[in-house]
Parts: structure tokens; sequence; C-alpha cells
């Protein structure tokens, strides 16, 4: 176990959903879709999806998470009351005000759905950070502690400078429970 | 009565030209240096639309009266159809039909409280407008800043159209036209067109156009933004043609009349004015108008088929047409009123458009606050109850629920509200209290009281 790449979980970029910058939330989530079915390897479905540049580099990512806030119109609410604060409003008043329209925007209705449907996907999608990324070559140590301290469902794996998989936190999972398995702890 | 002298006019030819030139481009790069970190070049909104040759067109007038310094100092500038009272000096600047009013400056020997400072002044307060282009702009009150109580300075600043700078010293600001910035500090700062400000110290913001901000740190805050799209049609700065939309062409379509009465030499009254009221011999009084005793008027007023009622005033700029305003009532610098009626006690923010029509006028309540920078374009008839602040953009009866509350009931919030695109945090009472003090204290300056306080 202690062995353990990062390469030996990693998921191609071949394998995963990809759609390219302009698609729009609708069609990202068909292609989603389209590479759940197509996935075979282990228990754990795709959950997110990536976004390419024209260069075929990854540029973004889309999980269910950001599916769902660009979904919910309090999103867009939020960015407004952002600027109350350069009028000298107080965080917990601009938080109050959030909340509260959220609470009174409804999600589930035709006209939220279809607007939502129409949004491209750099308009909601998650730009990678610096620590989202791990070398093929990084021992899985460094994976998990980046995928705990991050807080990040899944890793950008990176050979030289290019991109190419993905190390998911579910694979990981599956090896730490592996791993403990192999230890025989419940046998007297 | 304040007496008048007048710089000549003479046509601007070759070397003045360029020196004019000179100064003009200075005062865009100034303006432009001050507001590199908000990326902002005011050159596309006065380029084309600065007609410098005009320049040479207008007398420019001071001011002269027994009790304000007389004191006129210009270096280096144009002051075409200028209008200047009291402790001036202007440098390297140009000035179009602006109004420097110095009437309420402080002089040597007061006291200016500011919090718990009582500051001494040494010596008369001056304005100090240096390297600046002021575009039909009204400059007036004092400096309300601790750190400068003798010198309200406007420094590398542009300000356009029907612009306000009200004791608001300014370093390094743009101002988009029917701007107003009220007793507030700021450098570096781009106030969008119809954009209100009153917030003690600003720096480094580029406002949006038609934010109305009303700030006093600790106390209250309150905001509303107008749609930007629904104030074009009022008010629209654009490089191609300037500012354009209907305040513009209100204003505009009633020029030939102030041309009027600066022009000539001897004006035939057209009124009768009560001894103890005030009629600016700058302003524009139309049949049949009625002004009753203890009433000013100030110059670049226009009135017109209106009745004022005693104690009320009408501010530099202001319009009031087919009106009736009861008494008591303040139109504050720059605010329109048509075909309204207003009850005793009613204040009109600056630059306020209440625009009824003759088949719906517009009705408002006793001891209503409109709040500076409003505008009422009613589709139908509209009555506003007694004791109500009003704010933002309204056209109907829905619009003007969302955009008022009664003063009762805004007193009762402690903590916050919102409602539409206001936004208030702070305390009701402080903030309803402010402006109860603010408009008797203009009250009592404007001689509204004359009487019972000289019996």
């Amino acid at each position: 176990m202690k062995n353990f790449t990062v390469k030996k979980l990693l998921l191609p970029i071949s394998e995963y959903a990809t759609v390219s910058l302009g698609t729009t939330l609708f069609d990202a989530i068909l292609a989603l879709e389209q590479a759940q079915e197509k996935f075979y390897h282990g228990k754990y479905q795709h959950l997110a999806i990536l976004v390419l540049d024209d260069e075929k580099k990854v540029v973004g990512r889309i999980s269910q998470h950001r599916i769902l806030k660009a979904i919910e119109a309090g999103e867009e609410l939020s960015k407004d009351l952002s600027k109350l604060k350069m009028f000298n409003f107080s965080d917990a008043y601009i938080e109050n005000i959030r909340e509260t329209l959220r609470l009174d925007t409804k999600v589930f209705t035709q006209q939220a759905l279809k607007k939502a449907a129409g949004k491209k996907v750099e308009e909601f999608m998650q730009k990678p950070t610096p620590d989202e990324y791990v070398a093929e070559s990084s021992p899985l140590d460094i994976a998990v502690h980046k995928l705990v301290s991050g807080n990040h469902l899944s890793l950008l794996v990176k050979r030289d400078e290019e991109i190419i998989g993905v190390l998911r936190i579910a694979d990981v999972f599956v090896a730490a429970c592996h791993g403990m398995k192999a230890l025989n702890i419940g046998e007297k | 009565m304040e007496k008048l002298i007048g710089q000549t006019s003479v046509p601007i030819q070759g070397y003045a030209m360029y020196e004019i030139e000179k100064i003009f481009n200075r005062i865009i790069q100034r303006v432009n240096i001050n507001l590199r970190d908000l990326a902002f070049d005011v050159s596309p909104f006065v380029r084309d639309h600065i007609n410098l040759e005009k320049m040479s067109e207008f007398y420019a007038f001071y001011g002269i009266t027994t009790d304000i310094p007389l004191n006129l100092k210009f270096i280096h500038s144009g002051l075409a159809g200028s209008y200047f009272l009291g402790n001036c000096r202007i440098s390297n600047s140009l000035l179009y039909k602006s109004d420097i009013r110095g009437d309420e400056l402080k002089r040597k020997g007061d006291t200016f409280q500011y919090k718990h400072f009582s500051i001494d002044l040494a010596k008369d307060e001056l304005i100090d407008i240096e390297t600046s282009a002021l575009i039909k702009t009204l400059v007036h009150n004092y400096s309300h800043d601790p750190e400068t109580p003798e010198r309200f300075f406007i420094k590398d600043t542009l300000a356009l159209d029907y612009s306000n700078i009200h004791g608001a010293p300014s370093d390094g600001c743009f101002l988009g036209s029917f701007a107003t910035i009220d007793l507030t500090t700021m450098s570096d700062c781009v106030i969008g067109q119809y954009s209100y400000i009153q917030a003690g110290e600003i720096n480094h913001l580029n406002v949006e156009p038609g934010t109305i901000w009303v700030n006093s740190p600790g106390q209250f805050n309150f905001l509303y933004q107008y749609p930007i799209e629904r104030l074009k049609q009022y008010i629209h700065c654009s490089p191609e043609k300037g500012p354009t939309g209907l305040l513009i062409d209100f204003i505009e379509a009633r020029k030939d009349a102030f041309n009027t009465i600066f022009d000539a030499v001897n004006l035939e009254d057209t009124i009768k004015v009560p001894e103890n009221a005030s009629l600016d011999r700058y302003a524009v009084v139309l049949p049949s108008t009625t002004i009753s005793e203890n009433v000013l008027v100030a110059q670049r007023a226009y009135l017109e088929n209106s009745y004022l009622g005693r104690g009320a005033n009408a501010q530099e700029h202001c319009f009031i047409i087919n009106s009736r305003l009861e008494g008591g009532n303040v139109t504050a610098h720059g605010a329109k009123i048509i075909e309204a009626d207003l009850d005793e006690a009613v204040f009109v923010g600056f630059n306020s458009f209440l625009f009824g029509k003759p088949a719906h006028r517009l009705t408002i309540g006793k001891g209503c606050v409109i709040m500076p920078h409003t505008i009422i374009d009613s589709e139908e008839a509209l009555s506003i109850p007694q004791d109500t602040l009003v704010w933002g953009l309204v056209t109907n009866q829905q619009e003007l629920q969302e955009n008022s509350i009664s003063l009762e009931n805004l007193k009762k919030i402690e903590t916050h509200t919102n409602q539409g695109n206001m936004f208030f945090e702070g305390s009701g009472s402080t903030f309803v209290q402010a402006f109860k003090d603010r408009i008797q204290h203009i009250l009592e300056v404007n001689g509204a009281f004359f009487h019972e306080h000289n019996v």
C-alpha cells in the first residue's frame, strides 16, 4: 500500500466526461450521462465533468454541486449582493439578505430550469486551483493529504505539464479500505 | 441684494484657444492619472462633448453683498457664463455656466463642530478650484472635512452637466451628468450619472450610474440602485452623444428663458413679491406664479404657473411648473416638480424629477421626504400619504409601494431591512431624525421662519 503511486489509481482523461468551453449546462449533463454509461470500472460512477479549451487543456471542472449551484438562482443574487460590501454594509447584513433571497427563490420551476439549462459551462465551472494538481508519480499519501486538506472530490493528475487523468476520492477511498482489510484487523 | 460685476466676453482666437486647449488637456490628464487604479478614462466623455469655442460666448458674474467677503482670484482659467459669490480662487481651470456659491462658507472666528472636535477657524474659508473642469455644475455649502476646515478644495476634478458638489471637497474625481456628491470628501472616485452620494469620506470608488447612497457609519446606511436600462431614458452618457435623455431634453426646452434674463441688464418686475420673501434676479418666473411670505427663490430656479406657500424655498436649478406647494417646502438643488400638489413641509431632494401629468396629477402628503434623485414619472394618478419616505423610480402604484415606507414604520427599524432594490442597515429613527434636522436647518437658513424669529 505504501508504495502505491497516483498512477496506479488514476482514470485516464479519455474515460472521463469532457466538454468544451461554450457548452451549455444541459449538454454537459448529457455528456456526463454518456460517460457514465460507458464507464465500467468499479461501482462508483463519474460525478464530474472536465472542461477543455480549444487546445484540449483542462480549464475547469463541473461537479454535481456546481450544477446545482448554477440551477439555484440564489447564486446570481449573491453576485449582486457582493457589491454591498463596497458600500460599507456589514458581512452579517449581507449574509442575512443572501439567505433570505435564497429561501425565497423557487428552484424547480420550468422557467428556472430552462434558464439554468442554457447557461454556458464557463459561467459556473470551477477553475482548478494550484492545490488540485498532483503528479502521476506522487505517492498516494500526498494525494490523500491534498484531497483531505483541500476538501476536494478529485485531483487533476499531471505528467510534466500535461493533465493526463483524474484521481477520484472514491478510488482512493476504496484503496484505503482494501489496505485496512489486508491487515486482518478483525482476526484473533 | 447682490450686485454683479462681469468678465468681458471676447472671441477666443489663436494663442488664447491654444492655451485653453492646453488647460483642458492638462485637466483630462490629471483626472486620468488619479483614476488610473480604476482604469477609468474620462476622455471619451468630454473630448467631443465639451465645446471649447463656447468658452468665449458668455460673461462670468461675481456677486457682491454687504455681508459676504469679497474675494475672487482667477488665474489661467476660463469662467464662461459662471457665477461666483464669496471667497473663491480658480486656477488652471475651465468653468462653463457653473455656480460657485460661497454664501455658506465658514468665517474667521467661527467654530466648526465635527463629532467631539470644536475647530476654531483662523481665517475665512475659501473655495479653491484647481486644475478642474466644471460644466454647468453647482458648488455650494462648505467643507465638511475636519482636516481642511478653511479650504473647500476641488482639485483635478471633472464634473459634467448639472452635477452638484455640495460641501464636498474633491481630489481626482469624475462626476457624470446630474451626479451629486453631498457633505462627503472624495478622492480618486468616479460618480456615475444621476448618482447621489452622502457618505462622509470615500476613496477609490467607481460608483455605477443611478446609485443613491446615504451612509453615516455606525448609525445608518441606505442604498438604492436604479435599474440601469430604465434610467437611460431619463439620463444616459455615451461617448458618441454626451449626456442625453428626458432630463436633458426637459432643461434644454427651457434654456431660452434663462438666456433672456442673463442677457438683459435691467429686467422688469414680472411678479409682486412680499417684502420678506427673496426672489433672485437670475430666477425665471413665468405667469401665473404666486410667491408668499418667507419664500426663497434662488438663481437659476424656474417657476411657472405655480404657487409657493409661506416659507417654501426653490433652490438653484430647480423647476416648479403647474404645481402648488402649500408652504414650508424644501425643493433642493436641481429638483423638478411638474403638475403636482405638495402639502406642507414636503422635502424634495436634489435632482429629483417629479413628473405628474395634467390628466393625472401627483399628490404628496404633508411631511413627506422625497429622497434625493428620485424619479416619479406617473403613468396614473398617484397620491403619496403624509409622512412617507419615497426613493428610486416610481411610475405606478405598485412601484410606489415597493419604493416607499412610512416614516413611522421606518423609525421602528433597529437593525436592517430591504425592499426591492433598496437596502438599509442601522437605526431607522436616527435616519429619519437626521433628515428632519437637515430639513429644519435648510428652512431656517433660507428664512422660512423669518417672522417667528424676529418678533
